[in-house]
């Protein structure tokens, strides 16, 4: 277990759970006529998140810290991840089949280098083929290819 | 109608051409999900919700809502028997139920008998499966019956009682559980308030208005979680598949393996039905009874064909179990079944005591629909587990960055915004993080289902009180849901204290 990890884990869902219990004041505390309004409920498991991030964090105190090491893939992690954020971004801005393609071909090549002509084969049968199922068969509706392109 | 009428009904509804494809396809996906590493049923089922929404597009609303259950159900219980595979061929679980069968699963293998441990397993599935649902047409409709009598102060304290059970049961550290729990159902406090119409943190952001929409959250955290850790971790399954060379047990083996399955099932389904234990527990208590039982107890982790029967049989019959307390009472006892219920609420079907009498039709139809579901899973995995062997080697250079893809356009495909597809990408990040470092997530999205319908259940019985609490102590069946749920937490942490060992379930 990592304890520094959950210490400022504990800081954080505390924080939060305060600020769930501040918001909620400002929230209106009666509906209807009835005196239970919408606050309640946050209201109280704010305040009950954060005794228990209060619990965690005493926790980590009082144990002993023991080291683990982990070897992560940091560089293959991160570009993947960069690809995947930009693809959820401009997916609507190029569409399904070309924001896809490029983003599967980039993960396949980060995964593993080589064999360019069958990453680009099966990027390229997959979006298109996702696209097709998607739309024309099951009468789906996916951003298509951009207008300037001018293929439909 | 009797029980039996509204059977034959169910079993019509099930053996409806486009259902039966639905089955297939659901337990077929779900056999692929269970060999396939890195996919469990929870992110499988979440990934196909949406696409199921689009196949099932051209039926009326009920019959969709059938059809989609129909399949995702398959895709839940199919994944019980897949996870099996890898344990016995690899010594890797599929899936988190499947970890006891690698202890005899794997030994059978080494000795050349893979393929008799990979047929028990399936016939034992499909034992327990049939037993499980048994099970579930007598029970469901005493149980409905009770539950159609709960009022608000009742149905608050038992959904109190379900996110203890499983705050309790989850991840090694009650307190982060209770705290993912805690942040869930504040997570769904987003959005507008459906009673009052009032506005809650939502910061004038129009996308937070509809509140965060559990599809998504679960995809992220599970699905996009799960391959975020592959990637960073490397993982590298370099074990040798055993070699898989006559499929059929002799004589022996079923007349070993006959008791320990008939046992595992019952076993299994009881442990089902409690809130918060499941399928792994099951397959865990199974395993340590045959083995108290056994004329030879010595041979159990040397390949004993009872060590692969009884917990395949008996994670099978809890995730048959599991189905009870979703179905009768709307209270999902794990994570599978609570993504399961996001899919009814989906299709605007509210699972609970109503759904035999507002939907006999869909509930029926999903019951029958299991008994297809169990055979075909049979003879899908006798003849054809060579084939789904071959699964196992599906190059993760592949696999992986089409997960996410299927996530994205998953998502996309039934919210249709950029800003959804940023967050699955965050809680993918968040997801991994918070499992590694053992905080459980199964509660966290327990807590985001089960929030709004647990609000409005406090508040109505509040509103009935004139807002005095008392009221979930003063009625008999409410208080005894609280105490029960109170013991579930805290006769654990006795335990701790005297220094045993508490046995817990990890599932995602």
């Amino acid at each position: 277990m990592n304890f520094s990890f959950d210490r400022y884990a504990g800081i954080v869902f505390c924080a939060i759970g305060i600020a769930f219990m501040i918001g909620s004041r400002s929230i209106t505390a009666s509906s209807y006529g009835s005196n239970v309004g919408a606050n309640i409920f946050p209201m109280f498991l704010g305040g009950f998140l954060s005794l228990m991030s209060v619990r965690l964090i005493y926790e980590t105190f009082r144990k002993q810290q023991h080291k683990s090491k982990s070897n992560l893939d940091y560089k293959r992690f991160g570009i993947i991840f960069t690809a995947a954020v930009l693809y959820a971004f401009f997916l609507e801005d190029i569409g399904f089949v070309i924001s896809t393609f490029l983003f599967l071909l980039i993960g396949f090549q980060t995964m593993e280098r080589g064999k360019v002509w069958k990453s680009v084969l099966i990027a390229a049968c997959f979006s298109y083929g996702v696209y097709y199922l998607f739309v024309n068969v099951l009468d789906g509706s996916l951003p298509g290819f951009p207008a300037w392109l001018g293929i439909s | 109608m009797s029980t039996i009428d509204y059977l034959a009904h169910g079993l019509a509804t099930a053996m409806q051409w486009h259902n039966v494809v639905f089955v297939f396809l659901g337990v077929l996906i779900g056999t692929v999900v269970g060999v396939l590493p890195g996919i469990g049923p929870m992110s499988g089922v979440a990934l196909l919700i949406p696409i199921t929404a689009t196949m099932t597009g051209g039926l009326g609303p009920e019959e969709a809502a059938t059809s989609s259950i129909i399949l995702l159900a398959g895709v839940y219980y199919g994944a019980m028997y897949g996870g099996s595979t890898t344990s016995i061929l690899l010594n890797t679980p599929g899936e988190s139920s499947s970890v006891v069968t690698t202890l005899d699963g794997y030994q059978m293998a080494k000795q050349g008998r893979a393929g008799a441990a990979l047929a028990i397993s399936a016939i034992g599935s499909f034992a327990a499966g049939i037993i499980s649902l048994i099970g579930l047409i007598f029970l469901a409709q005493p149980l409905s019956a009770v539950a159609i009598k709960f009022g608000p102060a009742e149905y608050f304290s038992l959904m109190v009682l379900g996110l203890l059970a499983i705050s309790g049961l989850a991840g090694k550290s009650m307190v982060k559980a209770l705290m993912m729990t805690a942040f869930g159902l504040l997570l769904a406090t987003i959005g507008i308030d459906s009673v009052s119409g009032v506005e809650r943190f939502t910061f004038g952001m129009p996308e937070l208005y509809q509140g965060l929409e559990f599809l998504t959250i679960a995809v992220g955290m599970f699905a996009v979680g799960e391959v975020f850790k592959t990637i960073l971790e490397r993982e590298n399954s370099d074990g040798e598949i055993a070699k898989i060379n006559r499929i059929l047990p002799t004589k022996q083996d079923m007349k070993e393996s006959a008791g320990p399955i008939a046992r595992g099932s019952v076993l299994g389904f009881f442990i089902g039905l409690l809130p918060g234990a499941g399928a792994i527990l099951a397959s865990f208590f199974s395993y340590v009874m045959e083995k108290k039982l056994s004329k030879n107890p010595e041979k159990f982790g040397k390949g004993a064909i009872a060590g692969v029967a009884a917990p395949e049989s008996a994670n099978n019959a809890a995730s048959g179990g599991a189905m009870i307390p979703l179905l009768t009472m709307g209270i999902p006892s794990s994570g599978t079944t609570a993504i399961l219920m996001g899919a009814f609420i989906m299709y605007n079907v509210q699972p609970g005591p109503l759904l035999f009498q507002d939907h006999p039709q869909l509930a029926w139809g999903v019951i029958a629909s299991m008994f297809v579901g169990n055979l075909m899973l049979l003879i899908l995995n006798m003849p054809l587990v060579k084939l789904f062997a071959k699964v196992i080697e599906t190059p993760a250079k592949y696999l992986i960055p089409l997960i996410i893809v299927f996530s994205v356009f998953g998502v996309y495909a039934v919210q249709y915004s950029t800003f959804d597809l940023l967050l699955i990408m965050a809680c993918g990040i968040i997801g991994y993080v918070l499992s590694k470092n053992d905080f459980p997530l199964a509660p966290l999205v327990l807590g985001l289902i089960l929030g709004p319908m647990m609000e409005n259940n406090m508040r109505r019985a509040l509103t009935i009180s004139n807002g005095d609490f008392m009221i979930f102590l003063q009625k008999p069946v409410s208080l005894a849901f609280l105490i029960i749920g109170v013991l579930w937490i805290s006769i654990p942490l006795l335990l701790k204290l005297r220094g045993k060992k508490v046995i817990i379930n990890e599932e995602g």
